[in-house]
């Protein structure tokens, strides 16, 4: 192994070791993840007088979300619509939608990572997995809630990084590594959004089934359940394509 | 007694400290008139729909420049960061639509605070395409953008423009800015009045009290009657104070309506004051010794001033049925002012008296006042001519009196500021260049998504607009259509609503995919059952509310589909409604004060001929009051109504002092031939004095404030009207009626 390697190696394990934020982040993006996801996505939206907005879609996700269709089930007025994301790495993100009453697919745009998803209080940065070069970690501390033993970890985004958010402080659980809440805060350090997650084991990965998030600002509620969830059912990269947003694929 | 006395009105006085005042307006109107409900069900709906406007650029200058944009941004986001600001609408927050090649792409128009000139030319370009947008915010030249501000529902809109003030001084410095909108208006008048009237009311104050010094030539007297006046306004206020904490009840709030407050009891109590003073000094001239001056004064004047006392407080007591609640603490408050202005009258002031070492070889004692010999020459006339004063008078009320006919109920916010006030000229300015000051709002119950109702919704849209007042409409139509053009490749052809409802579903859901939840927040409900057209108007008068509603009633009930529930509400049609009331209140209250008063007088004089006489100078004064408003075209307003309750406070009190000294004249075998020449020259002096120093807040004529100065030019025609009513017509036919009157 060349020399220089071998001082990288040095110098990032003891960083690690002398940063715990970064040891748990680094366990965290370790964690065994499934190649894909086939689920229903059941979205319920909430507004600040108590009125809803439910949907459904059917969605298959691939490489840790990077890749996505969907097609929505319900409300019947919105049955038809399909949903095409792909996430770049040097370029813009690809959206598309299909539009079935005007039998046209067109793209949208995605530059800004604080969009809402889907008209929801998810952002589209929310949705992505946290780059960890991207950001600074730091313990704060732990928390004991229900029984359950919590890191407290700071995320700040790195000063290169584009963000919506200053920081997060996410509840880790010590037992498994998974987030139980996080906390995030706009540009000017107010509380935005609290974020509660929960999930559910399945084939030895623990796969998120219930994500709730409130903007405290707008006092806007988003409950995203995924239900008949399938994993690893080797979703074949073909179907990320515009042409198949016309048909719901099973 | 004094101390009793001090210790009471300062107990009393300290209530002062919980006095709300509260200058939300919509809370003076009752629950149960149908625009408040409306107006009610929409703010529940869609928040505060009445929105403030500042517009900011330089004449001659394009705003389309990097400084311009780069303050926008600033100021916008500052804005934004109040507390009690809903929502801010501007060329730097907005988002744009576009389609390029299929790709449509929903983005903030203005992406940075800095902007280069390719990104400015581009913004330019894109409201060219959209005037929608442009006609909103641009001005016609594009020399000044607007800013649109949707305060939160219920906020203090005083606060909440001393905030906007402050942001717009820090940010927008090195432009000229402009404001307008109910919001500022309502947020700025009060203090801007208050303090206006507050200076307006030092100068008068000096003047009264110089009137009173050159006929009463004493200080001590003069103290006196001021005395009387600080205690009886102290006490009023904290009287309210007090009913605040111990029942907090709105009823005692001190709303706009009550700024009228202070001047009417200080024009009662100046009256109690002022009577009493000149009856001492002349009862001292005549008697030689204080203690029997004292004596003999509030044996003659315990009664009137008592029965003048009951009879204002019984008038403004009649507003506990007005349909306003603020109207209820007014005359409440006002009695007990009255009342407190009588104790202090029969009480502090004959002990006060009687404290002071009195010269009785001064001149302010031994002379006559110049006023007073004045008076003694009038009472010539009264006993020589009284028919001929009768006939002139009856045939100047009943001239005078045809005048009501032509009276209107109308009131144009602008106008309450005078040509040439920066509020008026910022006002105009926004009418003229930019998208107009007010807005009124339709609400439209339907199923939303449904391209038939959207089309009806386009066609109220587009009748609106023709009314010359309305400069533009907005609803989630101009979404929808907008929508639909970008996913018809950006063709101005499809810039229409969609002939099918999943089209417009399908325009909703795309958006959604990159826009805010709450994005329509301000246009349609959440389940899309529920939305508003604004229309933008300039200012006009509730007259012209009156008749856009009613024409826009009309279209509707002629042209739209029944099945769409329409109602058409805004803090306008409400104000209309709101001055209708007080109008309404306030007349029923005069026609009640004056019949509590004949039958107050009917009870004490015990005869008819007296009970209808005391009612006579006030009666005519308020016929001639209207009569002259409608001749001379002053609008009858909320103001003035509520204002010409002045003529009811002093002339029962002018009235009852002349009938009670002619009464008590009898009762002494004061000659009939002689009586009318003694009661005027016994009660002339100090109603005229009464009446004169009270003119001194004749000086509101030349505040900057509309209806302050028809509260000063009312005050002057209040004391002129009654107390030469009183003098005249009063003195004239008790003069032609005494022997029916000596029975």
């Amino acid at each position: 192994m060349n020399k220089k390697y071998i001082y990288i190696n040095i110098i990032l394990t003891s960083l690690i070791f002398s940063n715990p934020g970064l040891k748990i982040a680094k366990q965290i993006e370790n964690r065994a993840q499934p190649k894909d996801m086939k689920s229903i996505l059941e979205m319920n939206l909430i507004n600040k007088k108590g009125k809803q907005r439910k949907s459904s879609l059917k969605s298959f996700v691939k490489d840790g979300g990077k890749k996505q269709i969907a097609w929505f089930l319900s409300p019947a007025d919105d049955k038809g619509i399909g949903y095409l994301k792909i996430e770049h790495d040097e370029k813009d993100d690809e959206m598309r939608i299909y539009l079935p009453a005007f039998k046209k697919v067109r793209r949208i745009s995605s530059k800004k990572k604080s969009d809402s998803f889907m008209g929801s209080d998810l952002s589209y940065e929310d949705m992505s997995n946290r780059d960890i070069n991207e950001n600074i970690y730091n313990l704060l501390g732990d928390e004991i809630i229900n029984d359950q033993d919590y890191y407290i970890l700071e995320i700040k985004p790195k000063k290169s990084t584009n963000s919506e958010y200053s920081k997060h402080i996410a509840w880790i659980n010590k037992s498994n590594i998974l987030p139980f809440k996080e906390d995030s805060y706009d540009k000017s350090d107010k509380l935005l959004k609290q974020k509660y997650f929960h999930f559910t084991k399945i084939n030895n990965y623990y796969v998120i089934d219930t994500m709730k998030v409130f903007n405290v600002q707008k006092n806007h509620n988003t409950v995203l359940t995924f239900k008949d969830i399938k994993i690893n059912s080797n979703i074949n990269d073909d179907i990320f394509q515009e042409k198949n947003l016309k048909r719901l694929i099973n | 007694m004094i101390t009793i006395i001090i210790f009471l009105t300062g107990l009393i006085t300290f209530g002062s400290k919980w006095i709300i005042v509260d200058d939300d307006f919509m809370k003076i109107i009752p629950n149960d008139v149908q625009s408040k409900i409306e107006w009610d069900k929409i703010t529940n709906e869609f928040g505060n729909v009445d929105l403030m406007f500042i517009a900011f650029g330089r004449k001659g200058f394009s705003i389309f420049n990097e400084k311009a944009f780069s303050d926008l941004w600033d100021v916008t986001q500052s804005l934004e960061n109040i507390s009690s600001v809903d929502e801010i609408i501007s060329l730097s927050n907005l988002n744009r639509i576009d389609n390029v090649d299929d790709f449509i792409e929903v983005n903030n128009l203005q992406n940075s605070k800095f902007l280069s000139p390719e990104e400015i030319k581009s913004i330019h370009n894109y409201l060219k395409k959209n005037s929608q947008i442009s006609k909103r915010l641009l001005s016609k030249n594009n020399n000044y953008t607007s800013i649109i501000l949707k305060p939160k529902a219920n906020v203090n809109y005083s606060d909440l423009v001393k905030e906007v003030l402050s942001v717009t001084k820090n940010k927008l410095s090195n432009w000229e800015v402009f404001y307008s909108g109910v919001p500022y208006t309502t947020g700025l008048a009060p203090e801007l009045i208050q303090n206006d009237v507050q200076s307006l009311m030092k100068i008068g104050t000096l003047i009264m009290s110089f009137i009173l010094l050159i006929n009463l030539r004493n200080f001590y007297a003069v103290g006196l009657v001021f005395t009387v006046i600080i205690f009886s306004l102290l006490s009023m206020m904290g009287f309210m104070g007090w009913i605040v904490l111990l029942t907090n009840s709105e009823k005692f709030y001190f709303t706009l309506l009550n700024s009228s407050m202070p001047i009417l009891v200080l024009t009662i109590a100046n009256s109690d004051g002022v009577h009493v003073m000149t009856k001492f000094f002349k009862e001292i001239r005549k008697l030689k010794d204080k203690d029997k001056a004292i004596k003999s004064t509030m044996d003659a004047l315990m009664l009137p001033i008592f029965i003048t006392s009951l009879t204002t407080v019984a008038a403004f007591c009649t507003l506990i049925w007005a349909p306003l609640n603020p109207l209820t603490g007014y005359g409440l408050s006002i009695g007990f002012g009255i009342v407190w202005a009588w104790i202090l009258s029969i009480t502090l002031l004959p002990s006060l008296i009687s404290l002071i070492n009195w010269n009785i070889n001064s001149n302010a004692i031994k002379d006559e006042s110049i006023l007073e010999k004045l008076t003694s020459k009038f009472s010539f006339y009264i006993t020589n001519y009284p028919k001929h004063i009768l006939t002139f008078g009856i045939s100047l009320i009943l001239l005078a009196g045809t005048g009501i006919k032509f009276i209107k109920v109308d009131v144009n916010y602008k106008t309450f500021f005078k040509t040439g006030t920066s509020i008026r000229e910022s006002m105009e300015f926004i009418d003229e260049e930019m998208a107009g000051s007010l807005n009124i709002v339709f609400r439209i119950e339907n199923d939303i998504k449904e391209p038939f109702v959207l089309k009806e919704m386009e066609k109220i849209q587009n009748f609106s607009e023709l009314d010359s007042n309305v400069t533009l409409s907005m609803s989630i139509v101009d979404v929808i259509k907008q929508l639909h053009r970008s996913v018809m490749n950006d063709d101005s052809k499809y810039e229409t609503i969609p002939e099918q409802r999943n089209e417009v579903n399908n325009l909703f859901t795309m958006y959604s995919l990159s826009g805010e939840p709450d994005d329509f927040s301000a246009l349609v409900d959440y389940n899309y059952n529920v939305a508003i057209i604004t229309a933008l108007m300039k200012s006009v008068s509730t007259d012209q509310i009156y008749f856009f509603v009613k024409n826009m009633e009309d279209y509707i009930k002629n042209n739209i589909s029944e099945d769409l529930n329409i109602t058409i509400a805004g803090m306008l049609v409400a104000f209309r409604d709101l001055v209708n009331l007080i109008v309404e209140s306030s007349l029923i209250s005069i026609i009640s004060a004056i019949f509590m008063i004949f039958l107050i007088s009917l009870f004490f004089f015990k005869s008819l001929y007296w009970a209808l006489l005391s009612i006579l100078p006030l009666t005519s004064a308020v016929i001639l009051n209207f009569g002259l408003m409608g001749f001379f075209g002053i609008k009858l307003s909320h103001v003035t109504a509520i204002l010409s309750s002045i003529i009811i406070g002093v002339g029962v009190d002018f009235a009852v002092h002349y009938i009670s000294i002619f009464r008590y004249k009898i009762k002494q075998g004061t000659k009939l031939e002689t009586i009318s020449n003694d009661v005027v020259n016994d009660v002339g002096y100090p109603v005229i004095l009464d009446a004169g120093s009270n003119m001194a807040f004749g000086a509101l004529l030349f505040s900057s404030f509309i209806p302050v100065q028809y509260i000063g030019g009312l005050m002057v025609f209040a004391m002129f009207s009654t107390s030469i009513g009183t003098l005249t017509i009063l003195a004239a036919s008790a003069e032609i009626l005494k022997k029916y009157l000596n029975k």
